[in-house]
């Protein structure tokens, strides 16, 4: 094993000295799980000076489920959002998504919050540091050139977080901490398209908790992989539809493991009205393959995560739709 | 025999593995459990570059580092090694050239890894890169710089054989048909990584080696050569291993490495390697490329085979012509193939070098072989079984290349997996993306001839008797978790008539137990179990004729059981163990008991260049079906159940039997559907265990196995290997069953999502455009 570079824990009591402590050291990080941090961490990609030691806070752990919607702290982990059945019912793209996450060892510790924060990854990126400084780095860590796309000026890792596209489906939204108070914004708000900075979050800020709404349609999380266990989704999507009177009353599709962040599929009211038949089921298949934009970061050929997202979008719409009562 | 009295006696026959309990509870101590606080750390500094000539290695800074004890590089070592004596062309650390990235070409011993870190980061190290070749074919090109001087062509050895008139059985067949297929590169991913605890004695000059080694005898042949060492100031000792399957089936660099480092520190130096570096040390099975044609009767009647194989060896030579020999040799022994002709190519690329890993060498050319005999079955409307059964061999007999056979329990296998699956009800009547496939293998059972040709029996193995009762038997096989220590102890006790609890097993300790070749070739329980049924009776004899002596009797009326002499078969126990124990001690003090085993000459294969390979005293056999489901939008495949036979001769320990052939079939299809190495310019982009995708329990179906038992005339108790034979059989049976699903071929392993989903986007585009050809005419 690779030896850690010296770092420092910090053990904060709430949630207020969390977000205080981030200015004492030059490059600090929030830790819960660490199932995500510790590997970069020893592949020598994070060098923190500062762990801030997330696990004792209280308000972290927060899970309230109530008419008006549901509070999910940011430290609740993964094995719990996989089992809570207040869940499983009202947000079951919650639940397949926390299920398809990893290995049971790493849903024990992992945490929402973590999932939501995960790294962007690249086989490029995801490296020994002799295998990184053979390859003269990348745009993501110490060098200058993207080896996916070497003629772009962006980085185009990958986001990879399963819970990501179930949230936005589901129309989340998250409370974030910071020195300054506590803000609320779309969970969309906190991703942008870039692979070396994904993240919105300013230095020193926090997600405390996903806010979902009390009104949840039908919802379902798939992910392509190699692996039924441990692999990161090669395409992700989670669909959320309500159907009325056999048409699509409200459609939102999040998809994840094809760009630099997760996102909503564009284009999806226009099935409203509808019936989710199988025109529909192309339509849909072919909005999902025109907006992914998968690239060379994983083993697997960009091609086949653009057909499997697709493919599952497809599956998971003509499911939903069967569910509730109208042919697909 | 009555069938409830042998069920009884089979299970009987099922022994926990004599150290699975230590395994268990944590206590078992693997290399790197072992006591090292006064160790010196070990680090290694590997080429950033494929290909190359050393301009400048300045290890001086490193070296002037406080807390640097010891730093070595190639000039500390001028000799060459390597597992075959006639093709060692490879440093422990580089001289001259590099020639992968990952090439060891320094070494640290440091008093804390992170100082061990620091000085490699102080070496200076610059190359004056060569072209460097990725593929077989690109280091085959006419104009390709020479990555080993004396090689043209990057060609490490090639292979042309050819037996029978395969012209004639060409022109015999109603069918002829050809197959390219390609099998990605694989690594063995044992859990244990590799580990070396290395200490020099400066006063005795004495070297003391813990490894992983399956091989201990040639890792210390490895190091006296390479230190400069007379063999007799070596020691070398294997604790637990965790796991080999040929990843440490020849002297590795960093053991050498470990024990250069040792010797410059005069101390004593712990080597953990990343589980990037256990990727980067490889010695694996190649990536091959197979070009495969076969002609067949109408009637199933295989008529002529041809086979051209190419290895992409990577760097070194390793095992290398070993394994391209095997590929060609095991065409044979399997079926009755009036005449094969075999080309192969092993070829050199900057890529880590491959090795030997479980089936080696048979395990792509089989896999190839069965997917080609089901595509030629469904086009002759034949049933795969029955074309196997057209092609049985009958044992005793001697394949074409002068191999020996004299056990085959094939036909039962057949029998037994086409029953246990339900194939004849089922087969053809699976809902849509459900199919089922079957396929046969078979392995050697031990490598009738050595590596290194001493004249010595190929095993021996020392019991000791002492006053305690005790019955200690030393052995230098390496137990790597296949469980060859209980193996000899139930050989031992069986022999003897005691119970095993008796016996204690001595294994793996150069200072102690007698000389073992390894653990590879699946030789351990043939010759090994031999041995030591050699050795028990010997010692038998001696106790025998204590007991006679004791008891007045002549010592062939003496009968030992359940560890008490008597006189006649129905006679009372009439002298305990112990009692005789102490009898034959009298005058005699210690007794000690040796018994050996040699291979006969006649086994030992044909007189052909490179007919040494694949010969052996026995093979053992295997059937399996596979019951897969396809999901045709994702392309994911998922093994529903195999059923798998293997014909082992006798199964001394069906428990562990049992557990190795699950274990092959397991490793087969992880190479089936995940696992490959994957290089961006020579760099190991799989090498964790998350991108090195071994099934995990998600994707593991439930294995019934079914044992044959031929019983072979020479083996131990008739038993012959155990743990390779099923394995080259799981992926074809794999294949083939996505092509009774789906009606889709496919031509490469691993079976990935994506190539499953191409295949199927192929075939509707074909489909569409033989509908619109209809059309149109």
């Amino acid at each position: 094993m690779s030896p850690l570079a010296p770092f420092k824990v910090a053990r904060p009591r709430d949630v207020a000295e969390a977000v205080a402590l981030w200015g004492a050291a030059a490059d600090s990080r929030f830790i819960a799980g660490g199932t995500d941090l510790m590997v970069n961490m020893r592949r020598g990609v994070r060098r923190p000076e500062l762990l801030i030691d997330l696990t004792g806070l209280d308000a972290l752990g927060e899970f309230t489920i109530a008419k008006t919607g549901a509070r999910i702290g940011a430290g609740v982990t993964l094995a719990r959002l996989a089992r809570e059945p207040a869940i499983r019912e009202r947000y079951r793209a919650v639940t397949e998504a926390a299920e398809a996450i990893a290995g049971p060892g790493h849903r024990t510790v992992g945490t929402l919050g973590g999932n939501l924060c995960l790294d962007t990854r690249c086989i490029y990126y995801n490296q020994s540091e002799w295998w990184r400084s053979a390859n003269r780095y990348c745009l993501k860590h110490r060098g200058d050139v993207c080896h996916v796309a070497p003629q772009g000026k962006r980085c185009h890792a990958a986001f990879s977080g399963d819970l990501a596209p179930a949230m936005l489906a589901l129309g989340a939204e998250i409370e974030i901490a910071s020195p300054a108070g506590l803000r609320r914004a779309p969970l969309a708000d906190l991703y942008v398209e870039d692979g070396r900075a994904h993240l919105t979050l300013a230095p020193g800020e926090l997600i405390v908790c996903v806010v979902l709404p009390a009104a949840a349609p039908a919802s379902a999380y798939a992910k392509a992989r190699l692996r039924r266990g441990m692999d990161f989704p090669l395409a992700g999507v989670a669909v959320a539809l309500a159907m009325e009177g056999g048409a699509v009353a409200s459609l939102r599709v999040g998809l994840t493991g094809t760009n630099s962040r997760p996102f909503l599929l564009e284009g999806a009211d226009d099935f409203i009205g509808r019936p989710m038949d199988d025109a529909a089921l192309a339509r849909l298949d072919r909005l999902v393959q025109k907006q992914v934009q998968p690239m060379r970061t994983t083993l697997a050929s960009a091609n086949y995560r653009r057909v499997a997202a697709a493919a599952l979008a497809r599956r998971l719409a003509a499911r939903l739709a069967n569910d509730q009562g109208a042919t697909a | 025999m009555n069938h409830a009295a042998t069920r009884a006696e089979a299970e009987r026959r099922r022994v926990p593995l004599i150290d699975g309990i230590e395994k268990v509870t944590g206590k078992a101590r693997y290399t790197a459990d072992l006591d090292h606080a006064d160790a010196l750390v070990g680090r290694i500094f590997r080429s950033p570059v494929s290909h190359g000539e050393i301009v400048r290695l300045d290890v001086s800074q490193a070296r002037a580092l406080d807390g640097v004890v010891a730093v070595v590089t190639g000039e500390d070592c001028p000799h060459t090694y390597g597992v075959l004596p006639v093709a060692m062309n490879e440093y422990p650390l580089a001289r001259g050239k590099v020639r992968y990235r990952g090439e060891p070409v320094a070494a640290v011993a440091a008093v804390d890894a992170e100082t061990a870190q620091r000085a490699l980061d102080l070496i200076a190290f610059d190359v004056r890169e060569l072209p460097a070749y990725y593929t077989a074919e690109a280091a085959r090109a006419p104009d390709a710089v020479l990555i080993h001087d004396a090689k043209p062509g990057n060609l490490e050895r090639q292979v042309h054989h050819s037996f029978g008139d395969v012209v004639g059985g060409f022109a015999a067949a109603d069918l002829v048909r050809e197959a390219t297929i390609d099998c990605a590169e694989v690594n063995h991913a044992q859990i244990e990584p590799h580990a070396a605890l290395a200490e020099y004695d400066p006063f005795s000059g004495r070297l003391t080696m813990q490894s992983v080694s399956q091989v201990t005898y040639y890792l210390h042949l490895m190091l006296a050569r390479c230190l400069d060492m007379e063999e007799s100031r070596i020691r070398v000792i294997k604790p637990f291993v965790g796991g080999g399957f040929g990843a440490r089936v020849e002297a590795l660099n960093f053991e050498i490495v470990t024990a250069l480092l040792a010797r410059a520190a005069q101390g004593k130096v712990m080597m953990e390697l990343t589980r990037e570096e256990n990727f980067l040390t490889h010695r694996a099975r190649p990536q091959t490329a197979m070009r495969i044609k076969l002609g067949m009767t109408r009637d199933g009647r295989m008529t002529a085979c041809e086979a051209q194989v190419t290895q992409r060896g990577g760097a070194y030579a390793g095992y290398g012509i070993i394994t391209i020999l095997y590929a060609g040799a095991l065409l044979h022994g399997l079926y009755d193939i009036p005449a094969v002709k075999y080309d192969g190519y092993r070829v050199y690329a900057n890529l880590p070098p491959c090795g030997a890993m479980r089936g080696h060498g048979g395990v792509t050319v089989r896999h190839a072989f069965e997917a080609l005999v089901d595509r030629m079955a469904r086009e002759l409307g034949l049933d795969p079984f029955d074309v196997r059964r057209r092609n049985l061999l009958k044992a005793p007999t001697r394949t074409l290349n002068d191999l020996t056979v004299n056990s085959y329990g094939l036909p039962e296998c057949l029998d037994l997996v086409e029953k246990a699956s339900g194939w004849r009800e089922r087969i053809g009547k699976l809902p849509r993306g459900k199919g089922l496939g079957m396929a046969c293998s078979h392995y050697v059972s031990g490598a009738a001839k050595p590596i290194h040709w001493t004249g010595e029996p190929h095993a021996t193995v020392n019991v000791k008797l002492d006053f305690d009762g005790g019955i200690t038997a030393l052995t230098g096989a390496a137990d790597i978790g296949q469980g060859s220590s209980t193996m000899v102890a139930i050989a031992v006790a069986d022999t003897l008539g005691v119970p095993i609890e008796r016996v204690r097993v001595v294994a793996g300790d150069s200072a102690v137990t007698p000389k073992d070749n390894g653990a590879y070739s699946s030789r351990i329980t043939y010759m090994v179990g031999n041995a030591a049924i050699d050795a028990a009776k010997n010692l038998k004899k001696i106790l025998v004729a204590a007991a006679a002596r004791k008891l007045d009797a002549q010592p062939e009326d003496v009968i030992c059981e359940g560890g008490a002499f008597r006189v006649g078969a129905h006679g009372q126990a009439a002298l305990s163990f112990d009692e005789a124990v102490r009898e034959a001690l009298v005058d005699e003090g210690t007794i000690t008991a040796k018994g050996t085993f040699t291979t006969p000459l006649e086994a030992q294969g044909g007189k052909h260049k490179g007919g040494a390979v694949g010969s052996t005293m026995g093979f053992s056999y295997a059937a399996q079906v596979c019951e897969v489901s396809v999901d045709e939008d994702t392309g994911e495949v998922r093994v529903d159940k195999v059923w798998v036979a293997l014909d082992c001769g006798r199964a001394i320990n069906p428990l562990a039997v049992e557990g190795q052939i699950e274990g092959a079939v397991w490793m087969g299809l992880g190479q089936a559907l995940s696992e490959q190495t994957r290089y961006l310019e020579g760099l190991p982009a799989h090498a964790s265990m998350l991108e090195y995708r071994v099934l995990t329990s998600a994707e593991s179906p439930p294995i019934e196995t079914y044992i044959v038992e031929s019983v072979d005339p020479n083996g131990p108790f008739g038993a012959k290997e155990a743990s390779e034979g099923a394995l080259a059989g799981a992926s074809p049976a794999l294949v083939n069953a996505i092509a009774n699903a789906l009606g889709i071929d496919l031509d490469e392993l691993p079976v990935t999502p994506d190539r499953v989903v191409d295949a199927i986007i192929e075939r509707r585009r074909r489909t569409r455009r033989d509908a619109m050809r209809k059309v149109a005419s």
